[in-house]
């Protein structure tokens, strides 16, 4: 094996939508499997069911364990889980027993991050409703992140399409609740760390655009004093440290800045603000990136697509993304720590 | 004969004089008449480097007297001295403010088919004494309409707002049955008055997937889909709340004729995103049509001879298509 190569685990995700079938396309494609030494964690079945779906080769060597799979090899490995039988899949529809395969494929790949044993993490969609199925406290992927590593507060997620990265300082919380929550101590963690991820993804010194939370960046104090009283001297202070970071900004145009090259990142104060202009941005390529754990963590930002399931047309190009920026990023970390 | 549209100068410090120079250069394509100051927009002419004669007129119903080519201004909102270009002043906001009022009353008793406005700027309104956050408000609080509404469109997406100058805090308090109930009917209207027989009207949600059955936020089902409902039972072809983050782009696949936005930023983000030259801003609701740009004052270009007037170009388009040409 090639010693500079990283360690990534791909957890599969929901069988009854397109991860199948994106897995299969994926792990066909020679750039990834030259990117990083794949442990792909599923169902054989589902894989070579996805394959079949996909036109591609189920041609990545099969283990019984994640132990086997820990064995240096020269290319990608295929865990068989066991754990979900095609034919108890109906596709498009949500199952527990769909759930409850990708909830075991990830707590699978978690392990193998919390013990050391790979440089970063993917997964196909999961539909988190048949997760919460199999699962009933699953609400989101930090949330189960933190159930089994034990961690708390420490992620932060990005989404980036077209070299653009979209951090959040909150995000899966009621809108009511969002204006308590930008306190100081919340956006100076948030630059801190969208920039040392984006340096972490190979950034020197990334230009981070700070979004305003009130319509007009709050219009002088008139319609909330957020910007006036916790964002703008939180930029100021980053300013200060010397990092590349401008605003408040007005939300219906920062966007347009970034896209016209001003920035590298924009930081939104909650989840639509940033994912509207996102996904308008271009839906089928953008990523979703989480830190804060002990590997960097990245999937497509798309979701399970139950309506082309099993079609044979989705697009890989948002997974094929994902893995190659874990690779790079699982790489850099690698070669930051020479005793891994 | 029909009346002519009136288009207010705006702020005599901003881009205003400049683009409505700009628009009447190029010939309206319908009689239109401009209130405000002579003085101030024979400087925008001059910024916009185009050749056009002015003449002052007493009511709309004398514009038609002039020769072919002058520009009918109604003196309103009259300025003691031009105001510096770029900078926020009393003189101007007050000036800006006059011209508005003039002309709503024009509206108000038929006089003009539509208003078209070009910025004002909050700041200097204040700086007057004027407490109006934006023309919205002053056109409401003129002709006492309580049922009025912001919608944005342009070439792509039609879009309403159920709050407009709320801090977001405000405005998810603002999420009340009323509020909802009033943007779904208003939404339908106005989308009516674009030549949409039935309009499809989505409604988006306040909180992160659409509250995701209630696990991020619990106005989705206690009080957006209630309204929905209503709407629906009313005869009005309305769905949702769907999710905010996707329910433009379905919207500008076609498959909606109009989105209902829970607060400002959500339905701004995609117009501008969408198409920031040729948005265009309607007031629904009122006894008259009134569109507007979709932009500011531009302070930072005034005076510089590059200011753009698409969207005030739009916005008359907009407003003869819905008062019949």
């Amino acid at each position: 094996m090639s010693r500079s190569l990283p360690t990534i685990a791909l957890a599969m995700g929901d069988p009854a939508g397109i991860s199948p079938e994106l897995t299969a396309k994926v792990m066909a494609l020679p750039d990834i499997r030259a990117a990083a030494r794949f442990i792909v964690i599923g169902d054989r079945r589902l894989f070579e069911a996805g394959a079949r779906t996909a036109g591609t080769a189920a041609d990545v060597p099969v283990v019984s364990s994640l132990d086997e799979a820990l064995k240096p090899t020269d290319g990608p490995v295929f865990v068989d889980m066991r754990n979900c039988d095609p034919a108890a899949i109906a596709v498009g529809v949500v199952s527990r027993e769909g759930g409850a395969a990708a909830v075991q494929n990830f707590r699978a790949a978690i392990d193998l991050a919390g013990a050391g044993h790979i440089d970063a993490l993917c997964f196909t969609p999961f539909n988190k409703g048949a997760m919460r199925l199999a699962h009933p406290t699953y609400t989101d992927e930090i949330v189960f992140l933190d159930e089994v590593l034990g961690t708390e507060g420490t992620a932060s997620e990005y989404n980036i399409m077209n070299g653009i990265w979209n951090a959040r300082v909150t995000s899966h919380v009621p809108l009511k609740g969002v204006a308590e929550l930008i306190t100081r101590a919340n956006i100076d963690r948030a630059i801190a760390r969208t920039r040392t991820n984006m340096i972490t993804a190979g950034f020197t010194e990334p230009r981070i655009a700070v979004a305003a939370l009130n319509p007009h960046a709050g219009d002088g104090g008139n319609f909330g004093r957020e910007e006036i009283e916790v964002i703008g001297p939180a930029v100021e202070a980053a300013k200060a440290e010397g990092y590349s970071v401008e605003g408040p900004f007005p939300s219906d145009t920062v966007f347009l800045r970034a896209r016209a090259g001003a920035f590298d990142a924009v930081l939104t104060m909650y989840h639509d603000q940033g994912q509207i202009a996102m996904k308008l941005i271009g839906f089928d390529t953008g990523v979703t990136l989480l830190g804060g754990y002990p590997v960097p963590i990245a999937t497509p930002a798309h979701g399970t697509a139950y309506e082309i399931a099993g079609q044979g047309v989705a697009n890989v190009g948002a997974t094929r993304q994902a893995l190659l920026l874990a690779a790079e990023m699982g790489r850099r970390a690698r070669e930051a720590t020479p005793a891994h | 004969m029909k009346a002519p549209i009136g288009i207010t100068m705006g702020d005599a410090a901003g881009i205003g004089p400049e683009i409505v120079a700009r628009f009447f250069a190029e010939g309206p394509e319908r009689p239109a008449l401009v209130y405000g100051d002579l003085a101030a927009l024979r400087r925008g002419a001059a910024d916009a480097a185009v050749d056009l004669r002015f003449a002052e007129v007493d009511a709309p119903s004398d514009a038609a007297a002039l020769p072919p080519g002058t520009v009918p201004v109604i003196a309103a909102g009259r300025l003691a001295a031009l105001p510096p270009l770029g900078r926020v002043s009393a003189e101007a906001g007050a000036g800006a403010y006059g011209a508005v009022v003039r002309a709503i009353d024009d509206a108000a008793a038929g006089r003009i088919a539509a208003i078209v406005t070009a910025p004002i700027n909050k700041d200097a309104l204040r700086a007057a004494g004027i407490g109006y956050p934006g023309h919205t408000e002053i056109l409401a609080a003129r002709t006492g309409t309580a049922d009025f509404a912001m919608m944005l469109a342009n070439a792509d997406l039609r879009v309403l707002l159920v709050s407009i100058h709320l801090s977001l805090a405000e405005a998810v308090r603002a999420v009340t049955p009323e509020t909802e109930s009033r943007a779904i009917r208003l939404a339908d209207s106005a989308t009516r008055a674009f030549g949409v027989a039935r309009p499809r009207v989505a409604v988006a949600g306040l909180n992160p997937h659409a509250g995701e059955n209630g696990l991020f936020g619990s106005e989705e089902r206690d009080v957006i889909a209630p309204a929905v409902a209503r709407a629906r039972a009313d005869g009005i072809d309305a769905s949702g709340p769907w999710p905010g983050d996707t329910v433009f782009m379905r919207a500008r696949r076609g498959e909606f004729d109009v989105v209902v936005a829970q607060y400002h930023d959500q339905g701004l983000i995609p117009v501008k995103y969408l198409g920031i030259d040729e948005g265009v801003n309607i007031t629904v609701g009122l006894p008259f049509v009134r569109t507007s740009v979709d932009h500011g004052t531009a302070f930072d270009i005034a005076g510089s001879g590059r200011a753009d007037h698409a969207s005030l170009r739009a916005a008359f388009r907009q407003a003869v298509a819905m008062t019949g040409s």
